[in-house]
């Protein structure tokens, strides 16, 4: 792609969700939404890909849905209370319909069956950039409206991290598994949002750490399914010693980074008086565990019968810098015993 | 007044079951042309003939002439509109939802459906219609920068998305 194009469109990327991070007017909400819409369609469609297209498409068709029917939403709340802020929504309907407009958005069960699909048909850096960039504008407003019914979204965070994880055992593809896992982790977040905002957030900043280390070190090693990732131990032994870790961390095993929003959450959800959803939640976050342990296993626990294409070279050659993968891998694993300072950084 | 009225609704309801029942696109642009004569009629009626003059311009004047273009273009040799057996069934289930919706919502026949103008703070006026484009230009600043760069940015990323050969995304490579 021309190189001003590339600048125009992750530019605008930035706007968009600049513009509704900053906006109380729903319409410029609206605005900043669409804009990140528009912009990724033509990252998305780089490819050219038949597969990559039909990606694009859902995922134009399921945008523009969620974001016609937050307009509407907002018009009637316009018409019904006068007024179009977003922290002042005062009436049900419309509160009920932009919260599930916004999961549309943001692929929380039930409506998530179009997100690992569309993961599917994207190149690593693309997807990397739909699972956590696209991630923060819903997020932001949905933490902006006021509480609405405390049913519907302890359903759509319990149903997203059982979907999550149920959906992902049977998946042999990376992408579709990252996809599955966004599902489960995106289901913790909604699930504490009206309880604890700030550890809404604290759940989103691990879990966009976590999936970004993930995105960086399957397309470092260009593995795209299992079979792939089986062999790529021969490319970088440090990477191959520490993806198990960082699968565990998103698995949520202590002593690592991905254990804290969960004991927080936990911890909230006891405190609420919802331990029985507390504790279901806990047993649907096994499911996802399976899995990250498959995947461990690939890579580093085990070493699987597949012919190796080359083996690992006496000095081993860095195709491409890994500075910023080295960040996100140590933040990953070691951010648990600050727990307190990175709690305190969220409380608002 | 109160029969033209009635014809410009029924006309309304009509047109937007001859799109949601899926015809072929030459008869969903025919219905949307109904939808929106009938519903810009309406509109003026009662007073908003600013976003209805500019609904026929743009929206029918150029967005559908040119989707009926493209229509024209791919011509289809079964063309499906209400004579076949499936869409006339689907219409049909259209109108009893619209039926059933109004029996439903017409359980409170005291309320107000239908209201018109606006105030807005501290801006009480009668002239609403071509006020709002006059701020946005205004007082808009930097909010009419951004709206003026998404207009932009659909044309780049429409033309990106449509270039031909192999920079192109709809043509497999």
């Amino acid at each position: 792609m021309s190189p001003y194009m590339l600048i125009i469109l992750i530019f605008t990327l930035g706007l968009g969700t600049l513009i509704t991070l900053s906006s109380s007017h729903w319409l410029i909400a609206w605005m900043g939404l669409e804009l990140n819409t528009f912009a990724i369609l033509p990252l998305m469609a780089q490819q050219h890909s038949p597969r990559a297209m039909e990606a694009t498409i859902k995922y134009f068709i399921i945008q523009t849905t969620a974001a016609t029917m937050l307009l509407f939403a907002s018009v009637s709340n316009a018409w019904l209370s006068g007024q179009w802020e977003i922290q002042q929504m005062s009436h049900p309907t419309p509160l009920a319909l932009i919260t599930i407009a916004l999961a549309l958005k943001l692929g929380l069960a039930p409506m998530h069956a179009w997100f690992p699909e569309v993961l599917q048909g994207l190149n690593f850096s693309t997807g990397l950039i739909l699972s956590t960039w696209q991630k923060l504008a819903p997020f932001s407003l949905l933490l902006q409206i006021p509480p609405t019914s405390s049913f519907l979204l302890i359903t759509l965070g319990f149903i997203s991290v059982l979907m999550g994880g149920w959906g992902g055992l049977n998946q042999t593809q990376l992408r579709k598994i990252l996809g599955y896992s966004s599902i489960a982790h995106l289901g913790w977040m909604i699930l504490i949002m009206q309880y604890a905002p700030p550890l809404t957030l604290l759940a989103l900043t691990v879990y966009i750490v976590l999936t970004s280390s993930m995105f960086l070190t399957f397309l470092y090693n260009q593995a795209t399914n299992i079979n792939s990732l089986a062999i790529s131990w021969t490319k970088t032994p440090m990477l191959t010693a520490l993806t198990p870790l960082v699968l565990l961390s998103l698995g949520g095993l202590p002593p690592l980074t991905g254990f804290l929003p969960k004991w927080a959450i936990l911890q909230e959800l006891t405190k609420q008086g919802l331990t029985p959803v507390a504790a279901l939640t806990a047993l649907s976050a096994l499911l996802s565990l399976y899995f990250y342990l498959r995947l461990s296993y690939a890579t580093a626990l085990t070493t699987p019968p597949n012919n190796l294409p080359a083996t690992l070279p006496w000095r081993i050659i860095f195709k491409q810098p890994t500075t910023f993968l080295a960040v996100l891998i140590t933040m990953s694993l070691s951010l648990l015993p600050l727990s307190p300072s990175v709690m305190a950084f969220f409380t608002f | 007044m109160k029969y033209l009225l009635f014809l410009l609704l029924f006309l309304l309801i009509l047109g937007v079951v001859g799109v949601a029942s899926n015809p072929s696109p030459g008869f969903a642009a025919l219905s949307l042309v109904m939808v929106a004569g009938s519903g810009c009629s309406l509109l003026a009626g009662q007073g908003g003939y600013f976003l209805a003059l500019i609904l026929f311009l743009i929206y029918l004047g150029g967005m559908l002439v040119v989707f009926a273009y493209s229509v024209a273009f791919t011509g289809s040799d079964y063309v499906e509109g209400w004579g076949t057996r499936r869409i006339s069934l689907a219409a049909a289930g259209y109108l009893l939802l619209v039926w059933g919706g109004g029996v439903i919502l017409s359980t409170n026949l005291n309320e107000e459906f239908w209201t018109v103008g606006a105030s807005f703070g501290e801006f009480m006026f009668l002239e609403y219609n071509l006020v709002g484009v006059a701020h946005l230009y205004m007082g808009g600043g930097w909010l009419l920068v951004a709206g003026a760069w998404a207009l932009l940015l659909v044309l780049l990323a429409v033309l990106e998305l449509v270039r031909g050969a192999s920079r192109g995304a709809v043509r497999v490579v």
